[in-house]
């Protein structure tokens, strides 16, 4: 097509003016990819160090108004952390078949029926409050990485083995092999082995949380074979809150809430966060659609003997748009190339630059090819947006007065 | 024969507040094959009335035919495209596209009418280009021409959609006088071998003599209109009617001496 050859001509013809475009947009493009990139690295890193081991959504009997009469002081920070007022008054019967269900909808990476309470860890004569969490551990580790994060002993708990916190455990001067008494809230005890200890990064957590078995701990509370709750890990965690309210609806008799609810001051954060790099990246992007348009405007000007002389030749009205048209989705696509060249660049740098002594990087990004085929994306159209005012003055370019004043 | 092209009754004026009456009740028709001149002084308003033949520019009042087709009533694309197909046209300051070569430039009607150019379009650009005798630079950028080879140049460009009628403005205004003269011999060449009505504007009454016809415009209308043929036989006759007269007086001799 002509109108492409020409739009490519007047590109290649306009040298020096055609490169300092491009490499304006190209810094313009970078910065934007830059700012992209580390503030999704940030959010991530910053979401991921406060729900990457917890569970986003977690189920539980719909909240007993009784239960207000239960406040559980000291564990106050852990239950908001993982979202649920577990409470073994409101067991969950039926849940081999829930889990199946959540199970078949394939949303999510990990479902952990928990049954858990409230108890009293004694050791001589120390006495602890502690929060008893009976689990599947093969289940709960995709959610909370225990194994990974073991300190000490071995990864395993039982009816009667338990793993504790590495906080506790100072506390008490506990180690593995030693024994342990736990009661529930009603003082009913029974002796149980201590087979590692766990550090999950949370001094509440670490301080308080003792792990068991499903069976264990539903003995411990005489829930026969119910669970208090289940805990749902998502691969996208900012679905949380809609899937909690979806399921809500198909299963309206339990409650979901998810961390999103509980998180309230982190997601302000990281919206206002997120509002202010798409604030920057729409001015940056303003200005480069600005510096595109400035430059067709004056090549408007350049070119006008070409464009009279094309529309003497018989070029349509749109067909001249369109050669300026091209010619800015052009600058855009090129600029953003170059760009998207810089940015990666930057980032690179920064974080070389930025990294610890091991060379660890602040926090972890990650060069998503979406971001850039976006701002490659983003670049064009805004190219060829730019051009419309200049296309449009070429387009009613009057061949006569070109003609005339040669 | 229906004209090829004709106006009627055609005004031009411009300006909002000031009025200039640039051309005023112009009828005038071109056959096909003529070979003519508009001349006029400048400021005459004859670039004026070639821009309303070319459609380039549209008449105030009046119509402009093509082969009794209304072209007034046409908007500006259907015109461009009937520019494309029927029209060539030759500027007095050459007006190649300087981003392309001289032959991409005789090939840009082609492409604006039809798209990309086959080869026999091709062949006949070459062809043409060879007429024109600019084949050997025909890869040249247009910029690295001579203002003569340019003016050649649009004349092979002019000729590539096979047009029934070319317009030229001024187009040996900025050439030398050898370099005039070739692209003047050229335009008659053609003229005759492709049989493409010629309308030319001039201020130079020696390229004026050398058409088939001479229309003469003076402040926006027409002042003479005749066939050079017929003129020519006149001005003869009438430089030799006085002195055949005078020979019968026994006169002449006065005559010689004057």
């Amino acid at each position: 097509m002509f109108i492409w050859k020409a739009a490519f001509r007047f590109l290649i013809e306009g040298r020096s003016q055609t490169l300092f475009i491009a490499v304006g947009i190209a810094i313009g493009i970078s910065v934007l990819i830059f700012l992209n990139i580390l503030i999704t690295g940030l959010q991530q890193d910053l979401v991921n160090t406060t729900v990457g081991s917890s569970p986003h959504i977690v189920v539980s009997s719909r909240e007993d108004p009784l239960q207000s009469l239960f406040p559980a002081e000291e564990n106050k920070v852990v239950l908001s952390r993982t979202g649920g007022l577990f409470d073994t008054t409101r067991p969950l019967n039926e849940w081999d078949h829930l889990i199946e269900q959540l199970g078949r909808r394939e949303l999510f990476t990990a479902v952990s029926p928990v049954a858990e309470g409230s108890g009293f860890l004694s050791r001589g004569e120390k006495n602890v409050s502690v929060r008893i969490r009976g689990v599947d551990l093969n289940r709960a580790d995709p959610i909370y990485n225990i194994e990974e994060r073991m300190v000490e002993g071995d990864f395993m708990v039982g009816k009667s083995q338990v793993l504790i916190g590495v906080d506790l455990a100072e506390e008490l001067d506990l180690a593995p092999g030693d024994l342990i008494r736990l009661s529930n809230l009603e003082g009913t005890a029974s002796s149980y082995t201590i087979r590692g200890i766990f550090d999950l990064g949370s001094q509440a957590i670490n301080a308080s949380w003792i792990f068991i078995s499903l069976d264990g701990a539903q003995t411990i509370y005489q829930l026969s074979n119910a669970i208090t709750g289940l805990e749902l890990q998502l691969e996208d965690v900012f679905q949380a809150e809609e899937l909690a309210r979806r399921l809500e609806q198909s299963f309206p008799e339990l409650s979901w809430s998810s961390w999103e609810e509980e998180n309230p001051d982190l997601l302000s954060a990281l919206s206002s966060q997120g509002i202010s790099s798409y604030v920057i990246q729409a001015f940056v992007l303003l200005a480069v659609a600005l510096g595109i348009s400035s430059v067709l405007a004056v090549s408007v000007m350049q070119k006008s003997r070409q464009i009279g002389i094309l529309k003497a030749l018989g070029i349509s009205t749109a067909g001249v748009s369109r050669i300026f048209l091209i010619q800015g989705a052009l600058l855009g696509l090129l600029g953003s190339l170059i760009g998207s060249f810089l940015g990666a660049l930057l980032l690179l740098s920064f974080f070389t630059f930025t990294a610890d002594e091991a060379g660890m990087p602040l926090f972890p990004i990650s060069f998503d090819p979406l971001v850039f085929i976006f701002a490659i994306a983003v670049a064009t159209l805004a190219g060829m947006g730019a051009a419309a005012i200049p296309a449009r003055r070429a387009a009613k370019l009057n061949t006569i007065e070109v003609i005339k004043n040669g | 024969m229906a004209d090829l092209l004709s106006l009627v009754g055609v005004n031009k004026v411009y300006g909002q507040k000031v009025k200039t009456h640039v051309l005023k009740d112009i009828n005038l028709a071109f056959k096909k094959q003529e070979f003519s001149a508009i001349i006029g002084q400048s400021g005459s308003g004859k670039s004026t009335l070639l821009n309303i033949l070319g459609t380039l520019d549209r008449p105030s009042s009046g119509t402009v035919y093509s082969n009794e087709r209304n072209l007034s009533s046409l908007s500006d694309d259907e015109l461009a495209v009937f520019r494309n197909r029927m029209m060539g046209f030759i500027f007095q300051f050459h007006y190649l596209l300087p981003e392309f070569s001289a032959l991409e430039n005789v090939l840009i009607p082609h492409w604006l009418g039809q798209g990309n150019p086959p080869p026999d379009i091709l062949k006949l650009a070459k062809q043409l280009l060879d007429r024109v005798g600019v084949s050997e630079r025909m890869n040249n950028k247009s910029t690295d021409l001579s203002g003569g080879q340019q003016q050649r140049v649009a004349i092979a460009r002019a000729l590539i959609n096979r047009p029934g009628v070319i317009l030229a403005d001024e187009p040996t205004g900025n050439l030398d006088s050898d370099s005039a003269e070739q692209v003047n011999q050229l335009m008659r060449e053609i003229n005759e071998e492709f049989g493409t009505t010629f309308i030319i504007v001039t201020h130079d009454r020696h390229i004026a003599a050398r058409c088939d016809r001479v229309v003469e415009i003076k402040d926006g209308a027409i002042v003479q209109d005749y066939l050079t043929a017929e003129r020519e036989e006149r001005e003869n006759w009438e430089e030799l009617a006085p002195r055949y007269c005078n020979l019968r007086k026994g006169e002449v001799e006065w005559v010689n001496k004057r």
